[in-house]
């Protein structure tokens, strides 16, 4: 466990100093900064605007900053021979990987948390919100975008094990893509009877292999004042459950890959 | 008289066991193929190699031998096609094994964010070792106790490789492998690194180097095994392989029918304006050819006997095949020995 507490914090480290990440990070904070004045540019002088757009800004900064936080790791370890030292020390492939993702995804956390005060900050600066709760309501939007964004970092570690990180930047991009904006056309598909058998089978494989990222797509009833969620809390330990274990099986695929690999 | 074989042989056999399990480093037959579209390459192809307990190993060879690929299989980062390869008498890639040994490879990478004594800490985490006076201790030891606090990226490439020596005593290892730990330093870097490896052999290390540097590797190791496209081409104690030096005999007023008359199928000769040199090889004694030139009224200047190096050696070893690249090699061992002196 030393081993994968030390190799965590050591990415921690790393990613919040990488250039790239830091360049995206401003860029999400400057645009979440600007967002009233966008808002005021806009015909529709609602808050939902407002609310849908900072949201917004941070789950793509996010989901942007989870793939490059992620594709690069394990390649960039080998490329500078880091590996090497520490798989000669008495340090398994799993610990290694997993403390890698785990570091990932507290770099994550920490990046996403910043954010999420850069917008708090601005709704309270321009009173956008009625009191406390509206302001709690909002804030949990981006705890599910973080879960969502560590099942994202987990299908880019997977994929890193074997594939350069170009591909993987696609890949784990398209998945994502695929997992947000067509879950419930492959769930269609899968359930329909008018189309082909082979059709159907392909669109059931889909929807059984790529995780659901629609389904952490929380916010409209933070964006939509006086709307709720039945359940919610029961909502949120489901989304992480779903979440925990897609990382687990990706994990596993990861280290099994990982374990035979020539590095 | 059956019974009377097996109880000689018995003994024998035992005593060969016993010598395979206390051998520091071990191959037998160790071979590892890649796969390419051109068809299977053989980057080391039926290795056998024994390295003994406490002795500092040199492990030779031109770029592209198979070093480094033997090195990551004994590490356990990279495994063998066929063959067998043992560290500590246990199976390479051991996690047991690892707690006993250390690796610094060739132009080691640290997170540059970290301090010196940062990158100790994280590696001391690695053994589960958190001892931030050791960490301190190994940093003076390879005088960088000033710099500890440090970021690293504002280190030499000599303090680097020193913090990486460090790092690889963190668990006092048995066994350390060093991938050309002086390639690229200064001077002074090199003679330091150099001390400190002849240190770790008087604590009892057994150290395991690959390396270019052919004047180090003949001034430290005991015993050395060259490498060439994957195969063992020469390997032994170094008294045992440097046998067969020559002598050097220069004398001036000579004539070119001298000069033939002393060439021979071992014996080299050159003549210019009257200066001639003869190189021949220790076994023949210099008392004929030295008379042979006061009879014909030449001037003896000296007699110089040289031993033969490991460079000879490594030349004779893996330039056979390849004249140029072995000139090349040449070349670069002559400008590290003047950057050396």
């Amino acid at each position: 466990m030393n081993a994968v507490v030390a190799i965590a914090k050591t990415t921690v480290g790393e990613a919040i100093r990488r250039k790239v990440l830091l360049i995206i990070l401003l860029i999400g904070a400057l645009l979440l900064a600007i967002a009233p004045a966008l808002e005021a540019l806009s015909p529709r002088q609602e808050m939902t605007v407002l609310r849908a757009l900072t949201l917004g800004v941070i789950q793509m900064t996010s989901a942007v900053i989870a793939v490059v936080l992620t594709v690069y790791m394990i390649p960039n370890e080998i490329e500078r021979r880091t590996i090497y030292t520490i798989l000669s020390k008495p340090v398994r492939r799993w610990q290694f990987l997993v403390g890698k993702y785990l570091g990932a995804v507290s770099a994550l956390g920490l990046m996403m948390a910043l954010m999420t005060l850069v917008m708090l900050f601005v709704f309270l600066i321009t009173r956008k919100v009625d009191g406390v709760s509206e302001l709690a309501a909002i804030a949990k939007v981006p705890f599910a975008f973080f879960v969502q964004m560590s099942l994202l970092a987990a299908v880019a570690v997977f994929f890193s094990t074997f594939v350069s990180p170009i591909v993987n930047f696609f890949l784990s991009g398209g998945v994502y893509l695929v997992g947000t904006l067509f879950d419930s056309f492959f769930k269609t598909l899968s359930e329909s009877k008018d189309v082909p058998q082979a059709l159907k089978g392909v669109a059931i494989v889909i929807h059984l292999l790529v995780p659901n990222f629609q389904s952490f797509n929380v916010q409209n009833a933070a964006v939509n004042p006086g709307q709720g969620i039945q359940g919610e809390g029961i909502m949120y330990l489901n989304l992480a459950l779903y979440a925990f274990t897609y990382i687990a099986i990706l994990l596993i695929g990861g280290i099994i890959v990982f374990e035979n690999r020539e590095v | 008289m059956h019974l009377h074989f097996v109880g000689i042989l018995a003994p024998a056999l035992l005593r060969l066991e016993d010598q395979s399990l206390n051998l520091a480093i071990e191959t037998r037959t160790l071979t590892k193929t890649y796969k390419s579209r051109s068809g299977a390459i053989n980057v080391v192809h039926n290795l056998d190699l024994q390295v003994e307990p406490g002795e500092i190993f040199g492990f030779l060879g031109p770029n592209g031998a198979g070093k480094t690929t033997t090195i990551k299989i004994l590490l356990g980062v990279i495994y063998q096609t066929s063959g067998e390869a043992y560290v500590l008498g246990k199976e390479a890639g051991d996690i047991e094994v690892h707690k006993q040994i250390s690796y610094l490879p060739e132009k080691p990478y640290y997170y540059e964010h970290m301090t010196g004594m940062e990158i100790m800490q994280f590696y001391a985490s690695l053994f589960g070792i958190k001892d931030d006076d050791k960490c301190r201790k190994l940093l003076d030891r390879v005088n960088l106790g000033n710099d500890m606090n440090r970021p690293i990226s504002q280190y030499s490439k000599g303090m680097q490789q020193r913090v990486g020596l460090a790092q690889s005593l963190l668990n006092d290892p048995q066994i350390l492998f060093l991938d050309e730990p002086t390639g690229g330093l200064d001077p002074i870097a090199h003679i330091e690194i150099r001390d400190l490896i002849l240190q770790f052999r008087d604590e009892g290390k057994t150290v395991f180097i690959s390396s270019h540097e052919l004047s180090d590797v003949e001034r430290i190791c005991d015993r050395v095994a060259i490498i060439n496209k994957g195969e063992i081409v020469a390997q032994g104690r170094l008294e045992d392989l440097l046998v067969g030096g020559r002598i050097e005999v220069t004398a001036n007023n000579c004539t070119d029918e001298v000069a033939a008359s002393l060439r021979g199928e071992d014996t080299l000769v050159s003549i210019n304006h009257g200066r001639m040199i003869v190189d021949l090889p220790d076994s023949l004694s210099p008392n004929e050819v030295v008379l042979k030139i006061q009879t014909a009224g030449g001037e003896i200047v000296s007699v110089i006997p040289r031993r033969k190096r490991l460079e000879d050696l490594f030349l004779e070893a893996v330039g056979k095949d390849n004249k140029a690249k072995g000139r090349q090699l040449k070349s670069m061992v002559g400008s590290t020995e003047e950057a050396a002196s």
